[in-house]
């Protein structure tokens, strides 16, 4: 047998499209790299609120720079992202706060589809341009995911209750105590050192941190570990 | 004889540490793309103040993130990199406009020492947390770099020109339309499109857009195929 995974934890929210590329990547990798990859629901508001830091679009010339930027990336990554046509609406009226307490609920009690659920909103936001507020929006992305209607209608009841609405604040919190000032975060817990690392655009240097201080132990070029080759 | 390299646009300050990473890369990868790398001095203050953007370290988890951040980076990228011990004062209070004024004047008298006084500017700023403000620290980048003392003396006296302080402003101007709110931005012009692409880790994608091939930030050199 070889050495244990890794754990890698990745705190997102649906609203953050850099999060959604830093999710297909981790998924992507999570079976070939030896890791163990945790997915954490998080509230990207409640991130800015702490650590008083604001969304980047707030920037006029940043806000440009998101469009061209994700519309080079989808690409690269091969993610099918689209900007939803009135964006400020979608993330400064609507949000995202039903969408990650669904998500925290599905996380407690049926954590084997939080991928596919957490893939199927951001399909809806931002791919198709489609609400994720409204309780009907988050039904349909559950049932897409596999979810039938009727666990999907009770995790739904779940989202008003203090038990998910404290897991997704504690959740929160944890980033925070992480560091974060944005999503996504992912946290590598290598050997007896955390890295916190920012963004989707440090996962060359994520490889490196896991192949290089796996090298640094001694053992052979481990098994199921490949040298990094794109998103 | 091939196709026609593709021009690439560095706009860097040496007061930004991720213009030094995104500055060595492409030095390294100058000799194995096909491209032709043209280094911009710039000054950061200027780009800021008319983009409305902050520095990151105003957010407190920002500053401590990118301590973090760069104490990665340097051995992925194999940079040298030291935090210098009084950032706020580094940063803020000296900043980098003669430094940035003389690389203005090298690049318009000798721009085939540019690349090596830019790295002993960085080398001094943030590897040795020494003075790049100073007459004798400029100068001192200067010769390390392998100007006479005489050549970096008469660029030093250029710095006060209203040409090099245009040449300086004009460069920064360009950058703002390009769209810059920080440094460093990489500017690649790839047959009739224009590519603003922000920071020092969107090179990947850079080779990408060129048809090259990456090879992480540490390329083998040419001398190793040999």
């Amino acid at each position: 047998m070889g050495p244990p995974p890794r754990t890698l934890e990745l705190f997102y929210d649906v609203l953050s499209p850099y999060s959604w590329l830093g999710f297909e990547v981790l998924c992507r990798y999570q079976n070939i790299w030896n890791i163990k990859l945790q997915l954490r629901p998080t509230y990207i508001a409640g991130i800015m609120t702490d650590s008083g830091n604001k969304p980047p679009v707030v920037v006029p010339r940043k806000a440009q720079y998101m469009i061209n930027d994700l519309g080079r990336l989808k690409q690269h990554f091969q993610v099918p992202l689209r900007f939803p046509k009135d964006f400020n609406s979608v993330v400064f009226k609507k949000g995202s706060l039903s969408a990650m307490q669904f998500l925290t609920a599905v996380n407690m009690e049926h954590p084997e589809s939080l991928e596919k659920v957490s893939r199927e909103l951001w399909m809806r936001i931002w791919s198709r341009d489609e609400d994720i507020v409204e309780s009907q929006s988050i039904l349909a992305a559950a049932q897409k995911a596999g979810l039938s209607a009727e666990k999907a209608q009770s995790l739904l009841e779940k989202i008003s209750t203090a038990q998910v609405k404290n897991q997704l604040k504690e959740t929160t919190e944890a980033a925070c105590r992480y560091g974060a000032f944005g999503l996504p975060i992912t946290v590598a817990h290598v050997d007896d050192q955390t890295h916190m690392l920012f963004g989707s655009d440090r996962m060359e240097l994520l490889a490196h941190l896991l192949v290089l201080l796996k090298a640094a132990c001694g053992g052979p070029h481990p098994r199921g570990e490949k040298k990094p080759s794109g998103p």
